[in-house]
């Protein structure tokens, strides 16, 4: 048999930690507020690109066929009644130049009349992130980024600066330098009505005053009204405590109310570290945040219950023995399970960090962070309090307690 | 349960998985891109293209007759002959040797008839396309970029204009007022089947896949609906019809002729849409000519409702005019007598009638079934009282991040996975082998879950996903322990399972119970990239208890047996 580890020794201290750890947090919460997302802000977000003209596509012939430039690949669907359905498609990697990717869409009977930098790569060319072209007589402007670093314009101060006019404004860059992507976001305060239609276009305009037109290209849109943001915090909040409703109605009816309680109190104090750590990292706060922390709920709970199951089991099997024992020994019972468990789920959620951009990656982040402190706290927290809960009790009423134990040898 | 029923049961499971996944596999891989434009397109652009389809291709049939060719038609004619077999058929002809175009036009009675066959395959043909979608697993706004837009119908800003507390039906129409006016104007957008739902009481959620740029799309929603009388010019209506049966590619899709004497100067065309049965706008197939000039505007509107006839008991639409419309609508009705009058709502004429003589302040439009009646109303009253839409939330993600996105959804799944096995099959040896099999069918089975109840793949829901391959395996490392402690107190491979698999039972059963409770309540929070993450953890949940409890034991119990193992390679020190 395994050496059992005193857990229940560490109860007190890990309270106590645990108490300093959400007092921090709660603190940093009313003092510096969370940095509040785009969804519970009034507001806009616009991505923008600083780019460089480089071509002017058009057709001439029957049909509208569609064109789309992706990463890697420029392509253009002929569909519909007028020609014959084809796609054609080009891996800018490999096609070579700009002028190179010219002659070879000329086959196709779509002209390309390159502005600026035939000779260079056709590797860089913007990506049409607006949607697809529709091809016709009229031109279709297609973008390239910079040939090399000596060709980077605009900063987060020049961009600022251009839009500074339009409302409050402030500005991220998005990746590295070179890709000179930026993002802006002004606040709606719900004066006007029309703001959310208005406002591309008036970033839009602002910043082609100052870098010159066609320079700009916008990468995507977002905006969240007043009204609509004041509804999800409040659904919000309804929803963690509905969860933990039922999350307690659950567990309350499978084992008994302590364990319930126990397994909440266990999963409130992972919500709350989780909250403390988005505070202080000053990480955006957003419905994936809420996602984060809602599914670290989920995942903690299993974690408590597999040890409480065990713990009922094993003191079935050994109704005489005290309870801090017991616990020791259910808890290392299923230590080497609970560990595993946290690594294989780290190993899957760090890929996801790894390889993922934007939300997703603070999404993962604070699941790597919530996911520390569920294991922790289902091994002390909700333990413990069955633990403190169970000791109370026997206190007050401690015959009941011993006279049933009397009675189970003659079964 | 012996062994050989529990193998069919996961047999079917799989069967009836394949099945659900079959619809994806064939969209996404084997549907080439330009037919996945024309399904993508929305049912007035499809039937626009079967009607030019039809009439190119009947042309050219034609042409072939004329010069006498008797040689065998096209290849590409293969499935509209092989309908005109049928037709030979059920008439008792025997079927001619060579399908030529003298033999396939001899299937109909008359020209109309081979044109409606004909364009019936070409619809028929790219609506299964659009169907074999539906039934595919949906790529989120996030995923194939495109434009989602929360609009809020300002009812108190009505309120406000009429000035009194609006009834719960009248709150209810001007909604219903607002849905018709965007879906009147929506459809407006290049490549795709724009969404248009109504959410919560005054809420309207619109998704227009592919088009992002919100510059253009705001203006196309939120300007107002414009409605209008018109008088047709039904000369031009009747000749132009005739020309176009037989040149169908001279109209384009802005109703731009190509030949712009074909009607006088001061008309332009419009397309004439009825309600198809689901209530959606539908083209009729026909074309009228109208005056350029709008007769009156529909401003001076100011109320209209349906009733019908004291004497006949036919529905019947009566809307009445303001002072200054009355007498504009006097002065046009008596100068065109006979005529017939179009109302035309944003570019589309959607009814016309008969002017049977002067009228002046109430105008009343007979000869409808009451769905047309109770629609042309509608229309008519969101001219009269329009009501203003405020834009809630909005997004919108160009294609090519959406490709991006699925690239890295793609490699966290792998790399995610691959993790997992590597640690699994160090950590258990053989008994990883048996998690790395539920694993990858717990994949299997969500992707397949995802598209049996036709939901949406998004980037949250990837996210769902990678995290339930790590939680997945919490099952399995449950049970395996259990079983490891099963082999320490000195029990045989037989035991040590039986015993490992039921005393795992109830902690594997309410870990997952409360997860997917957790789960549900999450899949509530509105909005839809959260919904869907929960809804993907729920599924992979299920399924992991599924692969864990069922499939891994049947992977154990078929070694004990089949393979007469004797020991558990599950751990490096317990043997």
């Amino acid at each position: 048999m395994k050496r059992v580890i005193k857990f229940h020794k560490a109860f007190l201290p890990a309270v106590i930690g645990s108490a300093i750890l959400i007092t921090v947090g709660l603190v940093g919460l009313l003092t510096m507020g969370l940095n509040l997302g785009v969804d519970f802000q009034a507001g806009i977000n616009q991505s923008v690109q600083l780019a460089f003209p480089a071509a002017d596509v058009s057709y001439d012939g029957a049909g509208s066929p569609v064109l789309s430039i992706g990463e890697d690949t420029l392509s253009v669907v002929f569909s519909g009644a007028e020609v014959e359905s084809r796609t054609a498609s080009w891996d800018l990697r490999t096609v070579g130049t700009v002028a190179d990717l010219a002659s070879a869409m000329k086959a196709e009977g779509l002209t390309m009349s390159i502005r600026d930098g035939a000779g260079l790569s056709a590797d860089l060319l913007v990506p049409t992130y607006q949607g697809d072209y529709t091809l016709g007589k009229g031109s279709v402007l297609v973008h390239r980024g910079p040939k090399s670093d000596a060709e980077i314009y605009g900063s987060i101060e020049s961009i600022r600066e251009a839009v500074s006019g339009i409302g409050s404004v402030s500005v991220q860059s998005v990746g590295a330098e070179s890709s000179m992507q930026y993002m802006i976001r002004i606040s709606d305060d719900g004066m006007d009505k029309a703001f959310s239609e208005k406002m591309p276009a008036l970033i839009r305009s602002a910043l082609e005053s100052k870098f010159g037109t066609g320079k700009v290209v916008t990468i995507k849109t977002d905006y969240v009204g007043a009204r609509f943001s004041k509804d999800l915090s409040d659904s919000a909040w309804k929803l963690t405590l509905f969860t933990s409703l039922a999350i307690l109605a659950y567990a309350t009816i499978r084992f008994k109310l302590q364990y319930g309680l126990g397994a909440v109190l266990a999963i409130l104090h992972d919500g709350l570290i989780m909250v403390g750590f988005i505070v202080w990292t000053r990480m955006e706060f957003n419905t994936t945040s809420i996602a984060a922390i809602l599914t670290i709920l989920g995942y903690s709970i299993n974690d408590t219950i597999v040890i409480f199951d065990r713990i009922r089991e094993d003191r079935k099997l050994d109704p005489g023995a005290k309870l801090s024992a017991v616990i020791d020994k259910s808890v290392t019972e299923t230590l080497g399970r609970t560990i595993i468990t946290t690594l294989t789920t780290m190993l899957a959620v760090f890929s996801l960090y790894i390889f993922t951009s934007g939300s997703i990656k603070d999404f993962a982040l604070a699941l790597l962070v919530g996911m520390v402190s569920g294991t922790y706290s289902t091994v002390f927290i909700a333990t413990g309090f069955v633990h403190l809960w169970e000791n109370i009790k026997n206190k007050r009423q401690p015959k009941p307690a011993t006279g049933q134990m009397v009675a189970k040898p003659a079964h | 349960m012996n062994k050989t029923k529990r193998f069919i049961i996961v047999l079917v499971v799989l069967a009836v998985a394949f099945a659900f996944l079959l619809p994806s596999i064939q969209w996404y891989a084997l549907t080439p891109k330009e037919d996945q434009a024309l399904a993508l397109g929305s049912r007035e652009q499809i039937r626009e293209f079967a009607w030019r389809m039809a009439r190119t291709d009947l042309a050219e049939i034609e042409r072939l007759v004329a010069s006498s060719d008797a040689g065998p038609l096209p290849e590409r004619f293969a499935p509209v002959v092989s309908r005109a077999k049928k037709i030979y058929k059920a008439v008792g002809i025997t079927a001619p040797e060579t399908w030529n175009a003298k033999a396939f036009l001899a299937a109909f009675d008359n020209r109309n008839d081979a044109l409606a066959e004909l364009e019936d395959y070409h619809r028929a043909r790219v609506l299964s396309l659009k169907k074999l979608h539906g039934s595919a697993v949906q790529l989120g706004l996030d995923l194939s970029g495109g434009m989602s837009v929360v609009i809020r119908a300002d009812l108190e800003a009505l309120e406000a204009k009429t000035g009194k507390p609006l009834s719960p039906a009248e709150r209810d129409d001007a909604v219903v007022r607002a849905v018709e006016v965007l879906n009147n104007r929506i459809d407006k957008f290049g490549l795709t089947e724009p969404v248009i739902r109504r959410q919560g009481e005054d809420r309207i959620y619109v998704e227009i896949p592919g088009a992002a740029d919100p510059e253009r799309i705001n203006g196309i929603i939120m300007g107002r609906g414009r409605l209008a009388f018109h008088i047709v010019d039904e000369e031009a209506t009747a000749s132009l019809t005739a020309y176009l049966e037989t040149n169908p590619l001279a109209i384009n899709d802005d109703m731009k002729l190509s030949d712009p004497s074909l009607i006088p100067a001061d008309t332009i065309v419009r397309k004439y849409y009825t309600k198809d049965k689901y209530g959606l706008d539908e083209w009729t197939g026909s074309y009228m000519v109208i005056k350029a000039e709008a007769g009156l505007d529909g401003n001076h509107i100011e109320s209209a409702t349906v009733s019908s006839d004291p004497v006949t008991g036919q529905p019947e639409v009566v809307f009445s005019l303001d002072k200054e419309g009355g007498e504009l609508f006097y002065a046009l009705t008596s100068a065109n007598v006979d005529k017939t009058m179009a109302v035309v709502l944003d570019d589309r004429v959607r009814t016309g009638a008969r002017i049977s003589g002067p009228i002046q302040a109430n105008v009343k439009i007979t000869g409808f079934a009451a769905d047309e009646a109770n629609n042309l109303a509608l229309i008519l009253r969101s001219a009269a009282l329009p009501v203003e839409l405020i834009v809630e939330s909005q997004q919108a993600i160009g294609a090519s991040l959406g490709e991006d996105s699925i690239l890295e959804g793609r490699n966290a799944i792998l790399i995610g996975l691959i993790a997992v096995f590597v640690f699994m099959l160090v950590y258990y040896k053989g008994a990883g082998v048996n998690a790395a099999i539920a694993q990858v069918l717990n994949l299997y089975l969500m992707f397949s879950i995802l598209s049996a109840f036709n939901l949406t793949l998004t980037l949250p829901s990837i996210a769902g996903f990678v995290l339930t391959i790590g939680m997945a395996v919490d099952a399995n490392v449950i049970i395996f322990e259990r079983i490891k402690e099963e082999l320490r107190e000195g029990k045989g491979r037989k035991a040590a399972l039986e015993a490992g698999f039921n005393k795992a039972f109830w902690a594997v059963m309410d870990g997952n119970i409360t997860t997917i409770i957790a789960a549900l309540f999450l899949s509530q929070l509105g909005t839809g990239s959260i919904q869907g993450f929960a809804v993907s953890l729920a599924i992979g949940n299920m399924s992991s208890l599924f692969t864990a409890l069922f499939v891994s034991r049947l992977l154990f119990d078929f070694n004990t047996d089949v393979f007469k193992h004797k020991a558990v390679s599950i751990s490096w020190r317990v043997k």
